[in-house]
């Protein structure tokens, strides 16, 4: 087999190309969203796309600003990502560390306990009906409480404490320390890179999550960010059904009942904005974080 | 894959003499005095766990019975009417059939994307560049489904949807997107590859660093093209890796991507043909109407099926696993 120059060239270019198409294709849904929000409003609607706004307006965001669901939305989310991440954080902690400690005879046994409801659940229905009676429904806990546990992250928090070096802890037990000592003083201090992986997986499910908002939440007058944003998506889409079952009889409606494009865009914006925002400063974490006690070996 | 341990059978002492079973429950709580600090610290989720996930469980009985709001569990008993009910009607055909070849879909489209993509970003000399490309691909993972939702409306509504406007500006008729079920398998494909191959290839980046150098000089030397040595080192070396992710991805093959599909298609009818599956089936259920019972059979019945498939793929895991002398398998 010969070598060609140009062959190797090719396929590095190759390669390049389809590093950098896909790369695109990644990043551009969240530039068009950007330049439509900063679009005017009248502009957007004659137009539609572009790759640059042709009439440059913040419109959009003042109006979003303004709005009292938005902002309450944004105050509920913030609290129910803040409280929820610490909560779990330490609950799912304690747990793990009762799986990983080695004198503890039944461990096994709790990590089956834990390891079944990965594999059998009873269903929505069942589950829903046990929240109502919890009474956890039409209050913030109820976007709180369910998600506390979360057997994966319990599992792989184990796995990290379980790979921490035994020396140290066995020369503090014989120094007399207690499991709470050596628990604070030496597991969860090593066990930096896994905590920030955990709270921020656990962070974003919560900032994500609308599906609690949509069970559990009924008569509440607060709504979490993304249960506003799958609110407009609904009225959208009544209004187009009935658009097709009538005709153009109902473009008049749409107009006043769903915020303008721009504003729906701008909405996305903010809710996504956070997230964007931290991601530089954290996403060294989550590759390795990922792959952390998820590799055997 | 994670690695659980393996739950150890535990010693009944049923068998042997009062006085050895005494003992036996002394030695129980013996070990848990010893360790009720660490069991202090783990009660508290240890007991949310069973209130969420097991009291549910037994809530299953609503299957078997006329579920009313007033007697909640203890409703009266109908045995397998609602099953019955069940396999009667013709949307758990459909539901089912299009969990399955929506899964499907996902599967292979998602693995080929992220197999491929964990080659070529494998092939990317710059680091720079490289980094930077694997944490943009990577960004999507962290969207929510409303979020994605909302994008989508952006591109393909009627009236305002960019990809009409486009279509509008070149001459063509405007489209209605939301209206084409057949369409729906592909946008939905599509955006599942747009949402998870950065976090997928991850794991076969992870298996392609740890290949040894020394293969790749070797074939260097016999004049072994890139291409020939991403097509005969380093793809063969991902298929352990790609079975295994795809054995594990079948073991979950009877629920639907519901997040997905909930904030996507929601309630537009005109697409269930091809997108209503059993996750969003039962929580339209809850919605709108009141036959309970009915929709907690469909979940049991995916729950029973799925734990079925779970425990048969780790079981074929295993045997194919062991046969290398290895152990993926999760417990």
């Amino acid at each position: 087999m010969r070598r060609s120059k140009l062959g190797e060239r090719l396929f590095a270019g190759a390669n390049y190309t389809v590093v950098t198409l896909f790369t695109v294709f990644c990043l551009l849904p969240f530039y068009l969203l950007v330049i439509s929000s900063l679009t005017d409003q009248k502009v957007l609607q004659l137009d539609g796309y572009s790759l640059w706004p042709r009439k440059f307006s913040l419109e959009a965001y003042k109006w979003v600003l303004r709005g009292k669901p938005v902002l309450v939305g944004y105050q509920v989310s913030t609290f129910v990502t803040v409280v929820g991440t610490f909560l779990s954080v330490v609950l799912m902690c304690g747990v793990a560390y009762a799986l990983s400690v080695k004198k503890f005879k039944f461990r096994n046994q709790l990590s089956f306990y834990i390891y079944f409801t990965m594999v059998f659940s009873g269903g929505l229905i069942p589950w829903f009906i046990t929240c109502r009676n919890l009474g956890l429904y039409d209050n913030i806990w109820a976007l709180i409480v369910p998600m506390l546990m979360n057997p994966w992250w319990i599992f792989i928090l184990r796995n990290y404490f379980n790979g921490l070096p035994g020396e140290i802890m066995e020369s503090a037990v014989i120094d007399g320390a207690s499991d709470w000592t050596i628990l604070t003083r030496i597991v969860l201090p090593l066990s930096m890179p896994v905590l920030a992986t955990t709270a921020l997986f656990v962070a974003v499910g919560y900032w994500n999550d609308w599906w609690h908002g949509v069970i559990l939440l009924d008569f509440a007058d607060f709504r979490p960010l993304q249960v506003i944003i799958l609110r407009i998506i609904n009225s959208i889409r009544a209004i187009r059904q009935a658009m097709a079952m009538e005709g153009g009889g109902a473009l008049a409606i749409s107009s006043a009942q769903i915020p303008a494009k721009s504003i729906r865009m701008a909405i996305v914006v903010v809710t996504i904005g956070p997230i964007i925002l931290l991601y530089p400063f954290v996403q060294r974490y989550f590759i390795k974080g990922l792959t952390v006690g998820s590799v055997k070996g | 894959m994670m690695q659980l341990t393996k739950p150890t059978s535990t010693p009944t002492a049923s068998l042997v003499s009062a006085a050895r079973e005494r003992s036996g429950v002394a030695r129980f709580l013996g070990e848990l005095h010893r360790n009720r600090l660490i069991l202090l610290l783990a009660l508290p989720g240890l007991v949310l766990i069973f209130l969420l996930k097991y009291v549910p469980m037994f809530g299953i009985v609503v299957a078997f019975e006329d579920f009313r709001a007033q007697t909640g569990f203890f409703s009266p008993w109908v045995g397998l009417d609602n099953f019955r009910l069940l396999f009667g009607s013709p949307v758990l055909w459909r539901i089912v059939r299009n969990t399955i070849i929506l899964n499907t879909l996902f599967i292979v489209v998602g693995t080929i994307a992220a197999v491929g993509m964990a080659l070529v970003l494998n092939e990317i000399a710059q680091p720079l560049l490289r980094k930077l490309a694997q944490s943009i691909m990577f960004l999507p993972f962290f969207m929510g489904w409303t979020v994605v939702a909302m994008m989508l409306y952006g591109f393909f509504d009627y009236q305002s949807g960019m990809v009409n406007n486009l279509m509008q500006s070149i001459g063509l008729e405007r489209f209605s997107f939301y209206e084409q079920p057949n369409l729906w398998p592909g946008i939905l494909t599509a955006l599942h590859v747009w949402k998870t191959t950065g976090s997928g290839c991850i794991l076969y980046l992870a298996v392609l660093v740890g290949i040894d150098t020394q293969l790749y000089e070797a074939a260097e030397i016999d004049g072994a093209s890139r291409w020939q040595q991403m097509r005969f080192i380093s793809l063969p070396l991902l298929v352990p890796t790609v079975i295994l992710l795809t054995l594990l991805a079948i073991g979950r093959i009877f629920y639907g991507d519901f997040g997905m599909l909930y904030a996507i298609v929601g309630s537009n009818a005109l697409l269930y043909p091809t997108t209503d599956v059993i996750d969003t089936y039962i929580i339209r259920a809850l919605q709108t109407t009141t036959n309970f019972g009915m929709s907690t059979a469909v979940g049991l019945s995916q729950s029973v099926l799925g734990f079925i498939c779970v425990f048969g793929s780790n079981w074929i895991v295993k045997k194919w696993s062991e046969r290398r002398g290895e152990d993926y398998s999760l417990f």
